[in-house]
């Protein structure tokens, strides 16, 4: 078991003196929003220091001190995780990227742009469009970090076609625990070059090091899109219709699943009534949201008119075509704010991200549904369609927070044990922090586990990375 | 049978436009042009109105061939007919010569009973279009419609709220009447996949100065506009004020709410 | 046409038989400034009946004389009856120009008339500028959302028409002059009015949507991410003892209501403190914000135009920088060393 050091004045002289007294906080001036993420019922633990880096090498620096003094060092983003994975469960520092925020260069000839970690997801979109291209990892918080992103591996909204952040990251720099920088990747395409550090880095949560720079694929902006809302009678004939939608050659840069009572409450809280509730004169009980792309517009047309031959047999009651780019913009910006809405009427609220198979997703909601009706919870979700990621919130205003946090307990453990029967993970795109680990290793089972935990120590010997998170126990 | 008329146009967005620091001049690359925003609220108003009453809702835009993509907007979303005046010799109009084109236009498609306008466009913003369209019609004019309540056939009137200043109006107008629209009530639809389909494809009817018998040349374009625009020139920046920069939010905040002791 | 056969200044009194609309005392004493420079007359028209104090209040501006027009077909606001009247008015008297108050009634008959004479007609200037060379009146207005600063000019026809905002000019009213009223009798037949008032519902006081005579202002501009982020500066504005605005392009993507747009046009405000989030700057907004005492911008951008009005500016995030400052007012930070939290 791990033994850590507490923060003496000592050691945070020294740590102050690698990025400067402007940029470092201890004890009583660290701010409260370094002690917790978007999921505070998780609990909240306040760094005994923090340090905004801008450096690579200031971030040797502070692990050489940290391994040195055997301070557990927790690196932070932007803050919008759900699992706690910032959260310094055992103290020690933070170390926030933040300020490592330039997008250094772009390499035209190879698609592909350097970046720092601490690029907010919505700046090096908008700057690689800017470029003529486009990053496809599109998670839904768009104001977290892309060091955050490659830390959870994200998925988003477009990975049914594109697939997730993994899947750009070509290279990276990495800060190991003992100071030592470290490239791993290359700006290629392939490999076969023995064990895939750079995999591995990516999705581990800073358990394993520390990312300072990277280097991400990006492709060619499609030249015309267009998005297609098909409003259903309720969730089970919305979700029953996603493997006609994908096996129709369509390939959808996204299938997004929405509920009317999440949409109701989005129109309601953003003023904008973007979805028709009243669909021919019959209301509609769920939404299937699809983006087609295509070289030219007659190439959508006619994905278009195959996606609106399925819709007819599925049941959709119509075929509504986002073609403009403010009414885009619009229906977007709706889906997006979901979780803020959620976060906005609800005092009480945990939350779960399971994957599991597509053809799964109604079973699994209706199950769901049925156990937190069982536990006195509320339940609203929301998700990726295409590719059977669910976000599922429980919600409570009226429960008490012990109550709450047993009752969510009880039904998370039926839900994640149905999720395993049905062959899916714990988690799509949120990870795993300190919040899921019990789930987890169920999920994967002891051995798996425990390589994991092997995995940790030869990255991270003293266990001062992230302690306590993912597959390690303090 | 109502015949409806919308008269709807293309602008840039303005809100994307940008001005060349060094310049001064406006850049006008890469600024998408979209359906004006209140002609669409327009549209859907008279959309609804031939949906309750029946009839049939024709849309006219003046501008360059592109605009026709802004008609087929209209189509999408509802329209029957679209018809796009374009002609050099049209350039350059003011609101003036605009409703002279517009209405001559118009005429040869038919006596239309009602007219929808948005109560403005995006980039001129002048909101004088629906009262010259309606003085050019020989029209009614009802500005600021929030609700169309009910036509009576047998009089020809129209029953109408406004939403004025200080509350909403209720009134009376006779036929052929002119709307300008208000965005309350009337949330542009999304088309769906059949009418947004048929209006990439559907025939728009287009015409120009020679094909709009009887136009008058001292009427239409530059000539036909009393108003004229000798210069324009960016807006006058004052002394910047003082920039708080502490070096983080939080002391940036501390400053400025020190700043302001006194003002309350 | 000989436009030097065109004289005198004309102001549409607009009045409801109790009191005149403040916009067209503004533009008496604006117009009068003109009519000092070109040497015109500067007369106002006024329709139908007006209490003798309220008729006081547009003397006071100096006018030197006043078109006191009576007959039938005036009793409500109708665009029939009164395009006629200036019609025929205009056709006899030939003024050089008309200024009517940019009120939705105005809006409606004097592009009408315009159209009618023919003439031309322009709206919403925020300066005017007589020419002496060309003899012309010069409407500054911005153009391109406020981007750009247009100079319209009406320079072969008359009379010049134009419709002024409220709010654009300030009332400060120089003093009587001698002044000659002409009495005009314009009949317009009652039949032949195609519009009908059949009720009128007042709208019920919402105070929060009356931001006219705020003292204090939090406005969010077009860089508000979305509706939902409204309710923090809901919270700063009410923690500040003040009230909510936006500009318009935030009222065009239907975030927040028409009532609450500051600037040309829509609301012009007065506040002793006036705090912009996410606002550009562009003209039409600005010069709704001009007569704020303390003005604080904050926006992303450090070239933001807005930090060119401001007395204070921050480059940042709007979102981050409201939430700072509600924490720390709900926190008890003062204001002032004097006072309590307000």
């Amino acid at each position: 078991m791990a033994e850590y050091n507490k923060l003496t004045p000592e050691i945070a002289e020294q740590l102050c003196a690698v990025v400067g007294a402007q940029r470092f906080s201890a004890g009583e001036n660290v701010k409260e929003e370094y002690s917790h993420d978007e999921m505070p019922i998780y609990g909240k633990a306040r760094p005994e220091a923090v340090c905004l880096v801008e450096t690579t090498e200031e971030v040797s620096e502070i692990m050489k001190i940290c391994s040195a003094n055997k301070i557990p060092v927790t690196v932070r983003g932007a803050g919008t995780g759900l699992v706690g994975g910032c959260v310094p469960v055992n103290g020690g520092i933070v170390l926030s990227t933040e300020k490592m925020n330039r997008i250094l260069s772009y390499d035209m000839n190879n698609l592909v742009v350097h970046t720092q970690p601490g690029v907010l997801l919505c700046d090096l979109a908008a700057d690689a469009l800017a470029h003529g291209l486009m990053y496809p990892p599109d998670p839904g918080e768009k104001t977290a970090t892309v060091g955050g992103n490659v830390s959870t591996n994200a998925g988003g909204m477009r990975a049914v076609k594109y697939g997730v952040t993994r899947d750009y990251v070509l290279a990276m720099t990495v800060v190991l625990p003992c100071g030592e920088i470290m490239k791993l990747g290359k700006t290629v395409c392939k490999t076969s070059s023995g064990y895939s550090l750079l995999h591995l880095m990516v999705g581990s949560e800073g358990t394993l090091g520390i990312i300072t720079e990277l280097t991400l694929k990006l492709i060619p902006k499609p030249i015309q899109d267009v998005s297609l809302i098909l409003p259903f009678q309720d969730i089970a004939t919305a979700i029953a219709s996603v493997p006609s939608i994908k096996l129709a050659n369509l390939d959808p840069q996204s299938i997004e699943f929405m509920e009317r009572d999440i949409v109701d409450s989005s129109a309601a809280f953003t003023g904008n009534a973007v979805f028709p509730t009243v669909v021919g004169g019959r209301e509609a009980g769920a939404y299937i949201l699809v983006t087609l792309v295509g070289n030219s517009e007659t190439e959508l047309i006619g994905k278009m008119d195959r996606l609106g031959e399925i819709a007819e047999k599925v049941g959709a009651y119509d075929v509504l075509v986002v073609w403009t780019d403010n009414l885009k913009k619009d229906v977007w910006a709706a889906r997006s704010a979901f979780l803020t809405v959620i976060e906005a009427e609800t005092r009480l609220l945990d939350e779960m991200d399971v994957v599991v198979p597509v053809d799964k997703i109604a079973e699994f909601l209706v199950y769901t549904h049925d156990e937190a009706e069982r536990q006195g919870v509320y339940v609203r979700s929301f998700g990726h369609a295409g590719d059977g990621n669910l976000h599922i919130y429980c919600c409570s205003n009226d429960l008490e927070e012990e109550e709450f946090k047993r009752r969510v307990k009880a039904l998370m453990d039926k839900c994640y044990e149905k999720c395993t029967e049905f062959e899916g993970q714990v988690s799509g795109e949120h990870s795993i922090g300190h919040a899921k680990k019990e789930y987890l290793r169920e999920s994967v089972g002891d051995t798996a586990y425990g390589l994991m935990g092997a995995i940790k120590k030869v990255f991270d010997p003293d266990g001062i990375l992230n302690p306590g998170k993912v597959c390690h126990n303090v | 049978m109502l015949n409806i008329l919308v008269c709807v146009k293309q602008v840039p967005d303005v809100n994307l436009v940008k001005i060349d620091p060094v310049t001064g001049s406006l850049i006008r690359a890469g600024v998408p042009s979209i359906l004006n925003p209140l002609d669409a609220n327009a549209l859907e108003a008279a959309v609804r109105t031939r949906e309750r009453y029946g009839g049939s809702v024709t849309c006219i835009t003046m501008g360059p061939d592109m605009a026709a993509e802004a008609l087929r907007e209209c189509l999408a979303a509802g329209a029957d007919k679209a018809v796009l005046l374009s002609d050099r010799a049209f350039a350059n109009a003011d609101t003036l010569a605009t409703s002279y084109v517009i209405v001559s236009a118009a005429r040869l498609l038919g006596d239309f009973d009602l007219i929808f306008c948005g109560k403005e466009s995006l980039d001129g913003a002048t909101g004088q279009m629906g009262a010259q369209l309606a003085e050019r019609f020989g029209a009614s004019l009802v500005s600021s419609m929030s609700l169309l309540r009910s036509i009576d056939f047998e009089k020809k009137t129209v029953i109408a709220e406004r939403e004025l200043e200080r509350g909403i109006e209720t009134c009376e107008a006779r036929y052929p009447c002119l709307f300008t629209v208000e965005k309350t009530n009337y949330r542009p639809r999304i088309p769906n996949l059949r009418s947004w389909r048929a209006s990439r494809f559907a025939e728009i009817t287009r015409f120009t100065s020679a094909t709009i018998p009887g136009l008058d040349p001292a009427q239409i374009g530059d000539p036909g506009s009393p108003t004229k625009v000798p210069r324009t020139y960016p807006p006058e920046v004052g002394e910047a004020g003082m920039m708080i920069d502490e070096g983080s939010v939080d002391r940036n905040v501390e400053k400025l709410l020190d700043l302001l002791g006194d003002v309350l | 046409m000989n436009k030097h056969e065109y004289k005198d200044l004309w102001v549409y009194i607009q009045h409801d038989g109790k009191a005149v609309h403040p916009v067209s005392l503004e533009l008496c004493c604006e117009i009068r400034k003109i009519g000092d420079a070109s040497r015109e007359a500067l007369a106002a028209v006024i329709v139908g009946d007006l209490p003798e104090s309220e008729k006081d209040r547009v003397l006071d501006c100096g006018v030197d004389k006043i078109i006191h027009v009576s007959g039938t077909g005036y009793d409500f606001f109708n665009t029939d009856a009164y395009t006629n009247l200036f019609t025929v008015l205009c056709r006899k008297y030939k003024p050089s120009a008309v200024f009517v108050g940019g009120t939705i009634f105005g809006r409606d008959f004097a592009p009408r008339f315009a159209c009618r004479l023919p003439t031309g007609c322009t709206s919403d200037a925020t300066q005017l500028i007589w020419n002496p060379e060309t003899a012309d009146i010069e409407f500054v207005e911005p153009a391109v959302g406020g981007k750009m600063m247009a100079v319209i000019t009406v320079p072969d026809a008359r009379p010049q028409v134009g419709t002024i905002r409220p709010g654009t000019f300030k009332y400060a009213p120089t003093g009587r002059r001698a002044c000659i009223t002409a009495e005009e009798i314009i009949d317009f037949p009652v039949g032949e009015i195609r519009t009908k008032i059949l009720d009128f519902k007042a709208d019920e006081f919402d105070e929060s949507l009356n931001i006219a005579d705020a003292d204090v202002i939090v406005c969010v501009g077009n860089g508000v991410k979305g509706a939902d982020q409204l309710p923090k500066y809901r919270e700063l504005a009410e923690l500040l003892g003040g009230k909510l605005g936006c500009t318009r392009p935030v009222f065009d993507r239907g975030i927040l209501p028409f009532k609450l747009v500051i600037g040309q046009s829509g609301v012009v405000i007065k506040p002793k403190l006036y705090l912009a989030f996410g606002v550009s700057g562009a003209v039409n907004h600005v010069t709704g914000i001009t007569d704020s005492d303390r003005i604080v911008a904050v926006n992303k951008d450090p070239d933001a135009a807005i930090f060119r009005y401001c007395d204070y500016g921050i480059a940042g995030d709007m979102d981050e920088v409201c939430g700072m400052m509600i924490g720390k007012l709900k926190a008890g930070k003062k204001l002032s060393p004097q006072k309590d939290v307000i």
